[in-house]
């Protein structure tokens, strides 16, 4: 009897969690026509068709697309104390480096590691050649670095940590934050051993969190404690996702978000949005969804 | 809502398709099975034999010939994939209407060499009833004279054997049966058979009263010649799982324009196992050589099941069939072997799309598992993922070194594939050295597709990580394993082959898996404690 009733149980919770073949075909091939992908590849197509719309995000200072343009890039970067070389269409966080500032005649970056001028020419040849996007050429993007605010810093100290917000039909549905370990070489990604808190959407307050697949109370490196933790410009934030989601004709997605003491920015969106954020909060995110398809459909009729 | 409308015509037309997809094959295939009758029997697998000639000299200095019969193709039995490795040597083979002879000749050997001759033969059990008022003719036309007269082995105008076939067919006029029958029955009964090799002529095993295949089948031959019925010596193996080195030797008797075979060693009268293979006709000698080269040789016989493609020709044959088209791709040249691969590759796909998407396994690509299991066709399944993982192996070592000398992407990725290539090509070169025609089989087809693999996980590594790579590798090899158990399979080939109509339905499944959203094996692990009740 015991066994039936724990089938059933089984069987109901089964029923709440997102899985990949529902996530794809309900909710991104309904959602996300795939002519409008690019948007949210190419880093640089969304800063055009978001940044117009009002979401804020960092400022771009330089874009290479050929070879010829890399002769100058010691004058280019001069004016620049720190920055971010990024491929515009790079996934996973690969293929960035942070430079924090100058070291003598080369760069230092965040980590304290030094690139030549050779060795950045070599990098950005490499996001050209399309080594960090699925596609056979790319752009590298020159921007802003993101100084994250004082909480975040605290919370994050090894790298820059994002906000995930999960929108479908515009409506938030999951948040996390993913803050990175020396596990995941300062990368903000949970599958190379970034750290995943989950964030109450109504108050902004951290719930839960998992290092590594397992539950995990406090920042592996730092001891410092990640639960009952407020998000600083949290009702910014959500409103910040929300506005990105309405810019643009993709319903159903992954909003990236940094936090700045001054506000948030928005770093990427994301179309293929993963599941385990389900992990991080403890539940399946299959009811929230119904519950917000089923509102929208209300509101058509 | 326009959404709403586009959105139940596009169910509609899935509906539609899906229905399509299962019913225009269920009415083809019955179609085939009741109104052209199609033998349900032929997708039953038959029994074939690969055979392997080997052969081995050794050298002196000096330049050697080795001479062979090769079986040919007839009404009883299927000769095909025949494959040479013979080092040194060249190969040449001449064919006249009877015998196909093949020579390997090569100049100042020295040392041991080896010659490797393999083919796969399919071939029927046949059996003839002799009426038994058939007279023995008095002519023959002209082209039967050679199979009349005495032989230097065959010496049947001696006294002594004239004298025999006199006590054992005493009748004036015997009938054919008659004479066959007291002939093969003397011999059966009466003499002993004896197991030695060496040369025995008719004269000398009468007088010995025993003797092994080749002396009984010349007495055999030297009698029935005396009672002017045109009879001929068959040289040829008897096939038999493992190694042998002994060769068989039969006759095969002219009777109402038909040869009909006997042997007096088995006791088969007028007829002949499925597992005789005729390798040549009349007194020949199965192996000549150079002198004093030491030459060895043995017959290697593995038995294996194939499909039968002969059903499917048969059907071929019916005016009603409109379902046939194998005759456009015999008409160009496409061997059945290539066609079946063809056929199988969408269920390779569709074992893939449900480790996929149901298992919830990752591999690369959605055809490459598919792809290299076919590859794996002919190498074996343990060569093809050997294969695969070489390849797999040796781009991830080259990139490691191409990237610690900084080279920009694309020309990496040319040398890498070029390594990739030369590296396949060492292991088929150094496959038809060795003599292993598993290894051998590396050919282009398996090394396009191992190419494409190269690419793919020299990408992934450097955007996942090595661990990453070697992960989706186990898993790939799990998911060709499978795919290779369903493509290889026999009963599925035979059933593909047979009604190809089939791949329809595999349309079908695939649709109903394209719509499928229920949770992968895979994810109920993941998400495990959001699943199942009291794990934390």
């Amino acid at each position: 009897m015991q066994m039936l009733a724990n089938l059933e149980t089984t069987r109901e919770r089964a029923a709440k969690v997102l899985s990949m073949n529902r996530r794809n075909l309900h909710y991104i091939y309904t959602r996300n026509e795939r002519k409008h992908f690019p948007l949210a590849d190419d880093k640089l197509l969304a800063k055009e068709t978001l940044v117009p719309a009002g979401v804020r995000m960092p400022e771009t200072y330089r874009v290479y697309s050929y070879f010829y343009e890399l002769q100058n890039l010691e004058q280019d970067l001069e004016p620049f104390h720190d920055f971010v070389i990024k491929p515009a269409q790079g996934s996973g966080g690969n293929g960035i480096i942070v430079i924090a500032g100058r070291k003598g005649r080369d760069w230092r970056g965040i980590s304290g590691k030094i690139y030549t001028l050779f060795d950045l020419q070599k990098h950005i040849t490499d996001i050209i050649y399309g080594v960090y996007s699925h596609d056979l050429g790319d752009r590298a993007v020159i921007e802003s670095r993101i100084v994250q605010h004082p909480v975040m810093a605290e919370l994050s100290p090894l790298g820059l940590a994002d906000v995930r917000v999960i929108m479908c039909d515009d409506v938030p549905v999951m948040a996390m934050t993913r803050i990175p370990t020396r596990q995941s070489e300062g990368k903000a990604n949970l599958h190379q051993g970034a750290i995943g808190v989950a964030i109450d959407i109504a108050t902004g307050v951290t719930t839960n969190a998992r290092f590594l697949g397992e539950p995990t109370e406090r920042h592996p490196d730092s001891a410092i404690p990640l639960i009952g933790r407020a998000i600083p410009y949290w009702p910014e934030i959500v409103e910040l996702a929300k506005r990105a989601a309405k810019a643009v004709p993709l319903k159903y997605l992954g909003v990236d978000i940094s936090v700045s003491p001054d506000g948030p920015q928005l770093l990427e969106i994301n179309v293929r949005p993963g599941l385990e954020i389900q992990n991080v909060n403890g539940r399946g995110m299959l009811p929230i969804l119904q519950e917000i398809t089923v509102r929208e459909a209300g509101k058509d009729e | 809502m326009a959404s709403e409308n586009s959105g139940s015509t596009r169910r509609l037309a899935y509906v539609m398709v899906l229905a399509i997809m299962v019913l225009l094959p269920i009415g083809v295939a019955a179609y085939k099975l009741y109104v052209l009758d199609y033998p349900l029997a032929g997708l039953i697998p038959a029994p074939s034999y690969k055979i392997e000639v080997s052969m081995q000299v050794d050298g002196h200095g000096e330049d050697i010939d080795i001479h062979t019969y090769l079986p040919k193709t007839d009404s009883r039995q299927t000769v095909d994939n025949e494959q040479n490795s013979s080092g040194a040597f060249t190969s040449e083979i001449k064919a006249d209407h009877l015998n196909r002879e093949a020579s390997w000749r090569a100049e100042n050997v020295r040392g041991q060499q080896n010659v490797l001759y393999a083919y796969s033969v399919r071939a029927r059990h046949v059996r003839f009833n002799i009426p038994a008022e058939l007279a023995i003719p008095d002519t023959y036309p002209a082209t039967l004279a050679s199979y009349l007269v005495a032989e230097p082995g065959i010496q049947k105008d001696d006294p002594e054997i004239a004298g025999a076939v006199q006590r054992i067919v005493p009748a004036e006029k015997p009938t054919i049966l008659d004479a066959v029958t007291r002939i093969h029955r003397h011999l059966q009964d009466n003499m002993a058979n004896r197991n030695f090799s060496g040369f025995t002529d008719a004269l000398t095993a009468l007088r010995l009263g025993e003797a092994s295949c080749n002396g009984k089948s010349r007495l055999f031959v030297a009698m029935l010649r005396k009672l002017n019925i045109p009879a001929r010596l068959v040289g040829g193996l008897v096939m038999q799982q493992g190694s042998k080195r002994t060769s068989h030797q039969w006759v095969e008797v002219y009777i109402n324009g038909h040869w009909v075979p006997f042997d007096t060693i088995n006791d088969h009268f007028a007829e002949i196992p499925a597992n005789y293979l005729t390798l040549y006709y009349g007194d020949q000698v199965l192996f000549k050589h150079t002198a004093n080269v030491n030459f060895q040789y043995f017959f290697k016989i593995s038995k294996q099941l194939m499909t039968q493609p002969d059903a499917q020709s048969a059907l071929s044959q019916s005016m009603l069939n409109v379902t046939n088209f194998y005759a456009f791709f015999e008409r160009v040249g496409i061997s059945q072997n290539l066609l079946t691969i063809l056929l199988m590759l969408p269920l390779g796909a569709l074992v893939t799309v449900v480790f996929r998407n149901v298992i919830g396994l990752e591999t690369f690509g959605t055809f490459l598992p598919a792809l290299i299991a076919s590859a794996a066709r002919d190498t074996g399944l343990l060569w093809g993922m050997v294969g695969f993982l070489s390849i797999i192996i040796v781009s991830a070592v080259v990139r490691r070194g191409l990237d610690w000398m900084q080279l920009l992407h694309s020309p990496k990725m040319a040398i890498m594939l070029t390594t990739v290539v030369i590296v396949m090509m060492a292991i088929t070169v150094g496959g038809v050295q060795l003599g292993l025609f598993e290894l051998a089989h590396m050919t282009l087809f398996p090394i396009a597709i191992l190419a494409i693999t190269a690419e793919r996980v020299a990408l992934m590594e450097s955007e996942q990580g090595g661990m990453k790579v070697a992960q989706i590798t186990f898993m790939t090899l799990i998911v060709i394993a499978a795919c290779y158990a369903v493509m290889e399979s026999l009963f599925m080939q035979s059933l593909i082959l047979a009604f190809p109509e089939l791949l329809l339905v595999v349309i079908a499944l695939n649709l109903w898996l394209g719509k499928w959203i229920g949770i992968r094996v895979m994810e109920f692990l993941r998400f495990r404690r959001l699943i199942l009740a009291g794990a934390k």
